[in-house]
């Protein structure tokens, strides 16, 4: 059961359009905060991507500063989103597979130790501020 | 290869993979030539029970995914709060599985 590239791109699609779901839900009802983070609900202490959802919802809304001082990585998250719906719609067009040969190498590209370590260590900073924040 | 040092490495590795791959494995390890032995031997392989212990610890970090070196899909429960809770859960029922698969994707290089 190897990754391949439909397997990849039914699931990021899947991942992407319940992303979409996920944020209308909490666009809706923005006024009663929904936790669903496993770690937050056992320890408390928010995780390092608590905060995304606002994130990326601010991100939306063209407030850039809000959306990167709830939590920089939801700025990835949107930028995910935003992305790959048109790159698998490319690709599935054109029956290529170039998200999928992107994907392989950013893998490999994140194994490497120089890239992985202070990945790690950014990771571990937002979790710092997250804490901080008390988000 | 000798019968002998295969049966010697089923028994060592077997509950590094998933139970229907075990005859072949074998058969194909005493077709191959002795001379990947030593490659063969010293691989080192992912322990399930290390990867379902991190999955219930940190895996809504993503780390169980990261460690068995499916980075893309860590990075992806990172991001999301481990899939808002819900991959987390589900992940503690595959994860095992998907270790065994990287495994044999492993050994598969050297057989084939």
């Amino acid at each position: 059961m190897g990754l391949t590239r439909n397997r990849l791109y039914i699931f990021l699609g899947l991942s992407c359009l319940a992303g979409y779901i996920w944020l209308f839900i909490n666009s809706k009802y923005s006024d009663d905060e929904v936790v669903v983070c496993l770690f937050k609900h056992v320890t408390g202490v928010p995780c390092p991507s608590c905060g995304s959802t606002r994130s990326v919802l601010y991100f939306f809304n063209g407030e850039i500063f809000s959306s990167l001082y709830w939590n920089p990585m939801g700025l990835i998250v949107a930028a995910i989103m935003l992305l790959v719906p048109f790159w698998i719609a490319f690709d599935v067009i054109l029956k290529r597979d170039t998200l999928f040969r992107f994907y392989k190498n950013a893998e490999k590209i994140f194994q490497k130790r120089w890239v992985a370590i202070p990945a790690i260590m950014l990771i571990i900073g937002n979790w710092i501020w997250n804490i901080i924040k008390g988000v | 290869m000798e019968a002998q040092k295969v049966d010697m490495f089923m028994i060592s590795n077997a509950k590094f993979f998933e139970s229907h791959q075990i005859p072949i494995i074998r058969d194909r390890l005493i077709s191959i030539d002795d001379s990947k032995w030593v490659q063969i031997s010293t691989i080192q392989f992912k322990d399930p029970t290390l990867s379902i212990v991190l999955s219930v610890i940190v895996g809504s970090f993503g780390v169980d995914r990261f460690v068995i070196g499916d980075t893309g899909l860590g990075i992806g429960k990172l991001l999301t709060c481990g899939g808002l809770g819900i991959w987390t859960i589900v992940d503690w029922f595959l994860i095992m599985g998907a270790t065994r698969e990287k495994n044999m994707e492993m050994l598969q290089r050297f057989l084939f």
